[in-house]
């Protein structure tokens, strides 16, 4: 596909002049067609999108859930990478806590783990603006600084035909996000706030990009447990007809994925 | 299909629409001869930045957006459709853009539930129709489909790019 500059430029210095119009789209499409052509990367929530929901039902005290954690590095990439995706999930936690020397540490150890999975050089200046920004409480700035953080990675891997560690990373912060909302739920259940665990299409779409990955990338036993707890949280992570999860699946998801993360961080 | 490409932060945004200001102001000043076609390929990165354009006036104020970096990339030809499947969550407010490079394309963005139904939105529209978005309250947690078609206005099909916040 080309097109003629001409018909670019003019488009970048546009106004936006917005107004509510009507639309002509199908009032009901049907999912199973197999004409309709789906997109197939999907955009996995940050914690924060999903903690904003959580908000809105009630002060939380994140400061329960800031953990300091040991990080040893070692040689699986795969490892690496979920680790990574872990620490910018604790990131977002930190800045919900608003915890300046938790934020400063997660900006420490993402240029760790970046270094170690040779994307150090893309990332340094977001690692350092999250530093800086959590020292002057800037907390917007930091959960914008995270999601770059995140993104570039990505990007630099998908670059880098590293893609078995893009879903990795993907996966890696899912999981930590979903390990804190579910304790936070624990601690303070509400048939309301329970609804944010419905994601059964979600951890079908990871189990997915998960399964797919080459048996090079899924090497050590705590890959076996992440199949397994995949499978687990799919049947866990449903909401029931009148659209909670009940406080008994709430437990066992915070149980199976606290299970999973402790793995992953262990050596 | 869809592919991703190196992300520009919000500093590049503004230094490009800064850029995108003075190539253009050139732009207007050459010689019509110099019109001749000047083929390139779109950027996602220039497609993206004037998704991003169209998001700034959302993301200050009382009750700004906060816009992921993540983006969904792909082609679509006239008069066909394209589905993204995104995972949406109860009291938040989401607001997704999508752009195009032909100022003729028209593009509509439309949200459907997890049962194919489609579901009312605020649409958003721009002062050209290669631009739009939409602005959605899901009264439920859980799956959602974003559909993206392209009218007949244009022969050839387009590259897009989606971007979206959260509130």
């Amino acid at each position: 596909m080309v097109m003629n500059r001409s018909v670019l430029l003019p488009l970048i210095v546009l106004g936006f002049h917005a107004a509510v119009v009507a639309q002509d789209a199908p009032g009901r499409i049907d999912l199973n067609d197999p004409n309709l052509v789906m997109v197939e990367s999907s955009a996995i929530p940050i914690p924060v999108e999903i903690f904003t929901s959580l908000d809105k039902l009630g002060t939380q005290d994140w400061s329960k859930h800031v953990v300091e954690r040991e990080i040893r590095l070692d040689a699986n990439r795969s490892r690496t990478a979920m680790l990574f995706g872990l620490v910018v999930s604790d990131g977002f936690i930190a800045v919900q806590a608003q915890d300046k020397e938790a934020v400063r540490r997660v900006g420490r150890e993402v240029l760790r783990l970046a270094s170690s999975l040779g994307v150090a050089g893309s990332v340094e200046q977001h690692a350092n603006a999250i530093v800086n920004a959590a020292g002057q409480g800037q907390w917007p700035v930091v959960r914008k600084e995270l999601d770059k953080t995140r993104q570039t990675v990505l990007n630099r891997m998908t670059e880098m035909r590293d893609d078995e560690l893009v879903a990795l990373v993907s996966l890696g912060g899912w999981l930590g996000g979903t390990q804190t909302l579910a304790a936070v739920l624990k601690q303070n259940y509400s048939v309301e706030g329970s609804d944010l665990l419905n994601q059964p299409d979600l951890v079908k779409q990871l189990k997915k990009d998960f399964n797919t990955l080459p048996a090079r990338a899924k090497r050590g036993k705590v890959f076996n447990q992440v199949t397994q707890t995949l499978d687990h949280l799919e049947s866990l992570m449903r909401a029931d007809a009148s659209g909670a999860i009940s406080e008994g699946k709430v437990i066992e998801i915070s149980l199976s994925t606290k299970n999973l993360v402790d793995s992953i961080y262990d050596i | 299909m869809t592919f991703e490409r190196p992300r520009t932060g919000f500093a590049g945004l503004l230094l490009a629409v800064l850029l995108g200001g003075a190539l253009s102001l050139r732009a207007q000043d050459r010689d019509p001869a110099d019109d001749a076609p000047v083929e390139v390929a779109p950027s996602l990165d220039e497609l993206k930045l004037v998704a991003q354009q169209a998001a700034i006036p959302h993301l200050g104020g009382g009750n700004p957006f906060i816009l992921r970096e993540s983006t969904w990339s792909g082609t679509v030809e006239p008069g066909k459709t394209r589905l993204i499947q995104v995972q949406l969550f109860k009291r938040n407010d989401y607001h997704f853009w999508i752009a195009m490079p032909d100022r003729k394309a028209a593009v509509n963005l439309n949200l459907y539930n997890g049962k194919g139904e489609l579901l009312e939105a605020k649409s958003l529209r721009y002062e050209s129709p290669n631009i739009a978005s939409l602005i959605t309250s899901p009264t439920e947690t859980g799956v959602y489909y974003l559909r993206i078609s392209l009218q007949t206005t244009v022969g050839k099909a387009q590259p897009w790019t989606v971007i979206y916040a959260y509130r």
